[in-house]
């Protein structure tokens, strides 16, 4: 029945999947094929990686073994087996019971996967009841250890929490509490990292490899992130495009030639070396941005008092940044990264400390909220890190990129026009597209149009605030290039905001590790791994243990 | 939790103020006042007429007017009525509790059974279903509240089985307090169900899109996915998450609602702040129309006052930020 290679186990395999297709109704009455005739087996206490890039039809492929679905979406061929039976033909009762009891998912945005407004204890002892016949002094003791197995010192505090309360790591931690508190036999994970910082992604997967060794827990693991994979599969099966490409051992995997999977694999070889920007031209008379001494506090009123409390975001601040070259700023969630940021890029105002852009002040203290006014007004430029929240949707391509065109009244409309197709070619979007909206591109295709309309403003200084984390590997490792061949063609210099070590090694002349709202730690990134600041040292030990042995993504 | 009440509270009575000093300048930019009517009558001489304008204080200016009326309300009569000659506030507070009587009991039922079949509406996923329901909104949302009162009348005269407009029967005279309330409780039913049929499709309606949007959520879909109960994961997971712009809803339903039942109330004859509103708005009854716009301005601010406190009992990251 089934062509998987992958049942290790002689037994009844958990879930057996044989030629499954998945449609889905896109816009338009357009039919996208998730799944082409998909084969794959999970035996008991197996991890098997599922790896491909976005759009490959791993999330798909994981919510179909829930029979979870969205309503646009249908199975149109093959089916799938649940210990011998036929999940098609599960009752509304029968799934119920599956779901949560026998097999479970965590998702990629903890901060999604929990109820707002729900106490967190309330939510997964839910779980519980809905499996069990628990009495309540049960059902919170099963809840209290299983938050314990998980980490939390004091689950009692944790089950009186909301979501809103905990931090990225800690809200994924009890997504995996209440996924695992009736012991299921399979863990579905889809993207459960890619949300977290690098420190807390390391923390995930070891706790992820000791509960599966202590529950005998299979995992299906869905990721477009190679190296995470080989620390926890036994076997990982290839998605492109809906089909499957390749399956076995990852080291299988990593012989195989297919550029997709080199791709995936080994997204830094897609940075050929010499195309590094060209070292600072020349010894200018100044950098180009000074930094010097900057602070930042943030004051938050209470809701319903009088008193406030201050967040020290940004604490003597000092950097600075040559030109044409590329800065990367390194820390975890919370370390005043993104405000530093914002505070160069002028939609923050600094408390105190000045900038100084080729010499000459940035209107310091100037408390109009808007961003720098001067003689270069555009001369910085940012992108974000969800170019799907931070460009207009409604608007299309051309006006995206045009916008920032306008407002500089730049030359005539005829000029503009044209200037928005060269931009467009620049970053590799085809020309063709400048009549779709914001909202018909793809992830990566979104990001190129950001980056677009920053450089229509010819700016001095690019700021990247996590730009790329939101991609998969392979379009982090394409963008990259792109950035980098744009740097070298303007003399761009870049200001790189990172909460992991991914392509910082090829990409950024200079480090910097800010931790608890200051720079702790400035240095090349080859000497990294000579980092003396704990803060230093956590990020590349958490990069090293989430490194697959071959899989060279990091520094 | 007391402090924000009382800031509140506060900007309420400001607001009362703001509407009481408009309505004074907007009923002196409109022309006539009640004495203008008795000009007619020949057999009124101007000296009396001017007497009776020095007796009512319509020749004073506005301001001097403004400041006798507020200390008029600050004693509790919130001026007087010309046209019966007594304060206004016996007039408004009867009329006032005659109309509470209709609109909290109407909003009440309208939640009650928009919450349920909302919610259940929104978790049905047969297009069947979704067809009957905005059909049948949409026709409810279409119907003119007058048209809905006077199908209820033509019901009541073809049936006779509730009595055709009024809030008492006359042959009721002297009765107990327990007859009383039947009687009341009888004629409510028709007026009250108008009311309701006026709010319900659109709390229906806003319902439905709230918990439908909740459902798509991927919490939710995390719920599904840890096998909980259907009715729990509806009622229990994805209405509480629904629930801030319902509030919000709340406050606003008590305003339209009060709106409906002006008109309702004169249609049916309920003896509310309605019917009196339009008899003294005719005869420029100046104190009454201020007194009943203050009143309903009043039930307004008192509906998103309880919507503001239960949107701070509902969601805990309002409740929390601190």
């Amino acid at each position: 029945m089934t062509s998987g290679n992958l049942g290790l186990a002689n037994t009844e395999p958990l879930f057996c999947v044989s030629g499954l297709s998945v449609e889905y109704d896109a816009a338009g009455g357009d039919l996208v094929h998730a799944l082409r005739g998909v084969d794959l087996e999970i035996a008991a206490g197996q991890t098997v990686g599922v790896l491909g890039e976005s759009g490959s039809g791993k999330s798909s492929l994981a919510l179909s073994l829930m029979r979870l679905l969205p309503r646009n979406a249908r199975i149109t061929a093959g089916n799938i087996h649940h210990r011998g039976r036929n999940l098609a033909e599960f009752s509304a009762k029968q799934l119920r019971e599956m779901r949560g009891a026998e097999v479970a998912l965590i998702s990629q945005e903890p901060a999604l996967a929990l109820n707002p407004v729900l106490p967190l204890g309330t939510q997964i002892i839910d779980v519980l009841k809905a499996h069990t016949s628990l009495k309540r002094a049960q059902l919170a003791e099963r809840t209290g250890e299983m938050l314990r197995d998980v980490g939390f010192d004091d689950p009692e505090r944790i089950m009186r929490a909301y979501p809103h309360q905990l931090s990225g790591g800690q809200r994924q931690r009890v997504a995996i509490a209440q996924a695992l508190i009736c012991r299921p036999q399979l863990l579905i994970a889809d993207e459960p990292l890619s949300a977290l910082d690098v420190a807390t992604q390391a923390e995930i997967v070891e706790l992820l490899q000791r509960l599966k060794r202590e529950l005998n827990l299979a995992i299906l693991f869905v990721t477009h992130n190679a190296r995470v994979l080989s620390s926890l599969v036994d076997q990982a099966i290839v998605l492109r495009e809906g089909e499957v490409l390749a399956q076995g051992s990852i080291s299988k995997l990593q012989s195989s030639t297919d550029p997709y999977i080199q791709g995936l694999l080994f997204p830094e070889r897609n940075i050929p070396a010499a195309a590094g920007p060209s070292k600072a031209s020349r010894i200018a008379e100044y950098p180009l941005l000074q930094v010097r001494d900057l602070g930042k506090k943030f004051t938050q009123r209470h809701f319903l008092s009088r008193s406030k409390f201050t967040v020290q975001a940004l604490e003597h601040v000092d950097l600075e940044l040559q030109e044409g070259t590329t800065t990367a700023v390194l820390g975890r969630s919370g370390s005043g990264k993104s405000t530093l940021a914002r505070c160069i890029a002028g939609f923050e105002t600094a408390d105190s400390g000045e900038l100084m852009l080729k010499g000459r002040l940035l209107t310091p203290h100037s408390h109009n909220g808007s961003a720098h006014k001067g003689a270069e007004p555009h001369a910085v430029q940012m992108i974000f890190q969800d170019a799907a929240t931070s460009l207009n949707p409604r608007l299309t391509a051309r006006q995206i990129i045009a916008e920032p065109l306008e407002i500089a009244r730049w030359k005539t409309e005829l000029e503009r026009a044209t200037r928005t197709l060269e931009l467009m070619a620049e970053v590799g979007l085809n020309a063709d597209w400048s009549e779709r909206l914001a909202g018909e591109f793809s992830g990566g295709q979104r990001q190129r149009l950001a980056l677009a309309r920053a450089l229509a403003a010819e700016p001095k200084l690019l700021i990247m605030d996590e730009a790329l984390s939101g991609l998969d590997m392979p379009r982090q490792a394409q963008m990259v290039r792109l950035l980098m061949d744009v740097q070298a063609r303007h003399g761009l210099t870049y200001l790189y905001i990172s909460h992991d070590l991914n392509f910082i090694a090829l990409f950024a002349q200079e480090v910097v590790v800010m931790e608890s709202s200051k720079i702790v730690e400035q240095l090349a990134p080859s000497r990294l791994n000579e980092g003396k600041h704990p803060a230093t040292r956590a990020l590349v030990e958490a990069s090293e243990r989430l490194h697959a042995p071959g899989v060279e993504v990091t520094a | 939790m007391i402090r924000y009440l009382a800031r509140r509270a506060g900007h309420g009575a400001v607001m009362l103020l703001g509407v009481s000093i408009l309505l004074f300048v907007l009923l002196q930019a409109a022309p006539g006042d009640f004495i203008a009517d008795l000009k007619l009558n020949s057999q009124i001489s101007a000296e009396t007429l001017a007497g009776l304008r020095a007796e009512y204080g319509l020749d004073q200016p506005m301001p001097v007017r403004y400041w006798k009326w507020v200390e008029s309300s600050a004693k509790g009569d919130f001026g007087y009525s010309f046209a019966y000659n007594t304060p206004a506030s016996t007039l408004l507070w009867p009329r006032a509790r005659n109309t509470l009587l209709l609109t909290v009991p109407a909003v009440l039922i309208s939640w009650l059974i928009a919450l349920p079949l909302g919610v259940l509406i929104a978790g049905n996923k047969s297009h069947w279903m979704d067809r009957i329901f905005s059909g049948g909104t949409s026709t409810l949302l279409a119907l003119p509240d007058v048209l809905v009162a006077l199908l209820a009348l033509l019901i009541a005269l073809k049936t006779g089985l509730f009595p055709v407009g009024g809030m008492t029967s006359a042959s009721l005279d002297q009765q107990s307090t327990w007859q009383w309330l039947r009687d009341v409780s009888w004629h409510m039913v028709l007026p009250v169900a108008a009311l309701v049929l006026g709010l319900l499709a659109m709390i229906l309606r806003h319902v439905r899109s709230s918990v439908r949007e909740v459902l798509d959520s991927s919490y939710m879909r995390a719920a599904e996915g840890h096998g909980l109960p259907r009715l729990k994961l509806l009622f229990r997971y994805a209405l509480p998450a629904a629930a801030n712009p319902l509030i919000s809803l709340f406050g606003l339903s008590v305003a339209v609602l009060l709106s409906v039942s002006l008109l309702i109330e004169v249609v049916m004859g309920w003896p509310g702040i309605g019917p009196m509103l339009l008899e003294a708005i005719l005869s420029r009854d100046l104190f009454v129309v201020i007194g009943a716009v203050l009143l309903s301005t009043a039930f307004l601010i008192a509906g998103n006052l309880l919507a503001d406190i239960l949107l701070y009992v509902c969601d805990p990251r309002i409740r929390m930020q601190s």
